[in-house]
């Protein structure tokens, strides 16, 4: 138990970076997914809904990130390996059938309409809760 | 959209991310001149939406994406504000919150740098204003006025 209280807040230092492109990329694919489903969900529903199910990721890994405590830990660490999971899936279903996907999502090609910061962004929030996880 | 002034905008904002990664990486903490470097940004965002929402919705210009554009205009101009505000933010109330079951003397010296507003502030502001560059380049190229 001792260690619990030596957790360290996932909203410090360069966590806080961290939520900030969370927070960036939320917004960005929860507003692009909202379009897209209002204005032409039957073009492409399967790469749409993945594009809101993405935006509700980085959702709640932002909230995960930013709140303390076991339960936003735990919150964290779901949206954030689910998020590995969906850019990993996508991604390389988008390289092997490319015509599957006939419109863009935020993990389409591992992220590449986003500089590849969908794919990093995984990685770096796994690295940070562990890390603050040990950490005093 | 004026061409002059997205070129001033990309400036003003490149300027400022590279300010705020140079004070993250030497150490200092978000102060005064990231407040104005992120206000001039946010004027010249806030003009240059004014400008795009009169002439979509007054002017009636026609834009085959006429909706993402305008979300996009609304994302462009919160984005900043809200970055700087998280940036300048304690870490104290965050670090107070987590460590209740340390000792007083041990909480009030550990992680000292993270104290008050930290170094990595104007990493998030450099974050914010990327961010808001790649959406006002992607304003710039959902500007495609019809007729």
């Amino acid at each position: 138990m001792a260690e619990r209280r030596e957790v360290r807040a996932t909203a410090t230092g360069p966590g806080r970076l961290l939520i900030a492109v969370y927070g960036i990329f939320a917004l960005a694919a929860t507003a692009r997914a909202g379009v897209q489903i209002a204005e032409r969900f039957d073009e492409a529903p399967l790469a749409y809904s993945l594009s809101a199910v993405a935006g509700v990721v980085y959702i709640l890994a932002t909230i995960g990130l930013t709140g303390t405590g076991p339960g936003f830990r735990r919150l964290a660490w779901f949206a954030v390996v689910f998020e590995l999971a969906g850019v990993l899936t996508v991604g390389a279903f988008t390289l092997l059938v490319p015509g599957d996907f006939p419109q863009e999502t935020v993990w389409s090609y591992f992220g590449i309409g986003y500089g590849f910061v969908p794919l990093v962004l995984p990685f770096a929030g796994i690295w940070w809760l562990r890390r603050t996880a040990r950490a005093g | 959209m004026i061409g002059t002034l997205v070129l001033v905008i990309t400036v003003a904002l490149a300027a400022t991310a590279l300010f705020g990664l140079v004070t993250t990486v030497t150490n200092r903490p978000p102060g005064r001149v990231h407040r104005i470097a992120v206000g001039i940004c946010e004027v010249l965002v806030v003009v240059q939406a004014a400008v795009a929402v009169y002439l979509v919705l007054v002017n009636g210009v026609t834009l085959p994406e006429e909706t993402t554009f305008l979300i996009y205009v609304l994302v462009s101009v919160c984005l900043l504000p809200i970055a700087l505000q998280f940036a300048t933010a304690s870490d104290a109330t965050a670090a107070a919150v987590t460590d209740p079951g340390t000792t007083p003397a041990a909480s009030a010296a550990p992680a000292g740098a993270d104290a008050g507003p930290s170094r990595w502030g104007g990493a998030v502001i450099a974050a914010g204003a990327i961010g808001t560059l790649v959406v006002v380049l992607r304003l710039q190229g959902l500007w495609s006025p019809v007729g």
